[in-house]
């Protein structure tokens, strides 16, 4: 059977715990306190240690959901957690001041994540605000950061279904991304010289 | 509006001088901090010794992995989170009947029980002196009530 620990990122109030929730077949583990930071973000609780699911995909892969806190004064939290990780879904509020700048820090933050195994972006709350686009993000992406490839989409992190997508998009990208290098480093050095 | 721990002069002061009197009664106590759930500092003593914003995050985080432990394996609230080490220990425990934790760092003068003792008394008193506290005039502005309603 094979493993995966798989990060939650994003701003907080982008909906990682929700997204957790959505998605764990366990009782989720959640370490929330009352939230003093209202002018950040307006909502009762927010995640100070980590918020911990698991759910199993296909009849092979479990899957370990860690939600890390979104506010950069937890950030020991998120050396202690892309320690074992091998890929982020990176949630973003459509209704933030600028999420696309969010998602750039966060992309930068975690850049080891990706090149570990992979990124997934996922805008939250495109119902409550249009824009930025899936396009208005990729575009963002493919400027600042050419050599990356990472799917976006928009979701409801209380639809599992969208979540459940999301989250198979990620983990197929780290396989395929496995198997990759697995090939290229099983090459004769011959070949590779030519 | 309620007004955040963190932001309410008058909880800062009272945090004061708890911390102070803490310190007064443990020669082992290095360093002490209150904090708000959410890893804000409300107030440290003394300067300088330890990164006061980071080591509130920290308290925090490790105050609510303490409490998630304790439901995961059904054994009542969290009383106290000891982290004992070779040169000294940090000991974290709540303020009774509010959203602030009080973590605070002892060498290794005095012992355990004693820094203990000393922490829980500390919290007390800060429970004690916010319970003190004038009531709110309830016609007064929001942001003039002298009792926030955190």
């Amino acid at each position: 059977m094979a493993e995966h620990v798989i990060l939650f990122g994003g701003p907080m109030g982008a909906g990682k715990t929700t997204a957790i929730e959505t998605l764990s077949e366990t009782e989720v583990v959640r370490t929330e306190a009352a939230n003093t930071d209202r002018e950040t973000a307006d909502k009762d609780t927010t995640t100070v240690a980590l918020d911990y699911g698991e759910i199993t995909l296909g009849d092979t892969d479990k899957v370990r959901l860690y939600g890390i806190p979104g506010q950069q004064r937890f950030d020991f939290m998120w050396s202690i957690l892309k320690e074992r990780a091998k890929g982020m879904v990176l949630l973003v509020n459509n209704d933030a001041a600028d999420p696309v700048g969010e998602m750039l820090a966060f992309l930068d933050e975690f850049r080891d994540l990706y090149d570990r195994g992979g990124v997934v972006v996922a805008a939250t709350r495109s119902d409550v605000s249009a824009t930025p686009t899936v396009a208005d993000y990729s575009a963002a992406l493919t400027e600042r950061r050419p050599d990356l490839v990472v799917p976006v989409f928009t979701v409801d992190p209380r639809e599992e279904d969208q979540m459940r997508t999301v989250l198979m998009t990620l983990v197929a990208n780290i396989e395929m991304r496995e198997m990759f290098l697995t090939s290229t480093a099983s090459q004769p050095t011959s070949a590779a010289a030519r | 509006m309620s007004v955040a721990p963190h932001l309410d002069p008058v909880v800062v002061d009272l945090g004061r001088e708890a911390l102070l009197a803490m310190g007064d009664v443990s020669r082992s106590l290095v360093y002490a901090s209150f904090l708000t759930d959410d890893g804000f500092e409300v107030v440290h003593v003394p300067d300088g010794k330890v990164d006061a914003n980071r080591f509130a995050s920290m308290a925090s985080s490790i105050q609510a992995l303490s409490e998630a432990v304790a439901r995961e394996v059904r054994i009542g609230s969290s009383e106290y989170v000891i982290i004992a080490s070779q040169k000294g220990h940090v000991i974290q425990l709540r303020v009774p009947g509010h959203p602030v934790v009080l973590g605070a760092l002892f060498d290794d003068d005095e012992t355990l029980g004693k820094a203990l003792s000393v922490a829980r008394r500390c919290a007390q008193q800060l429970a004690a002196s916010l319970a003190d506290r004038p009531a709110a005039q309830p016609d007064a502005p929001a942001d003039q009530q002298a009792v926030p309603a955190y």
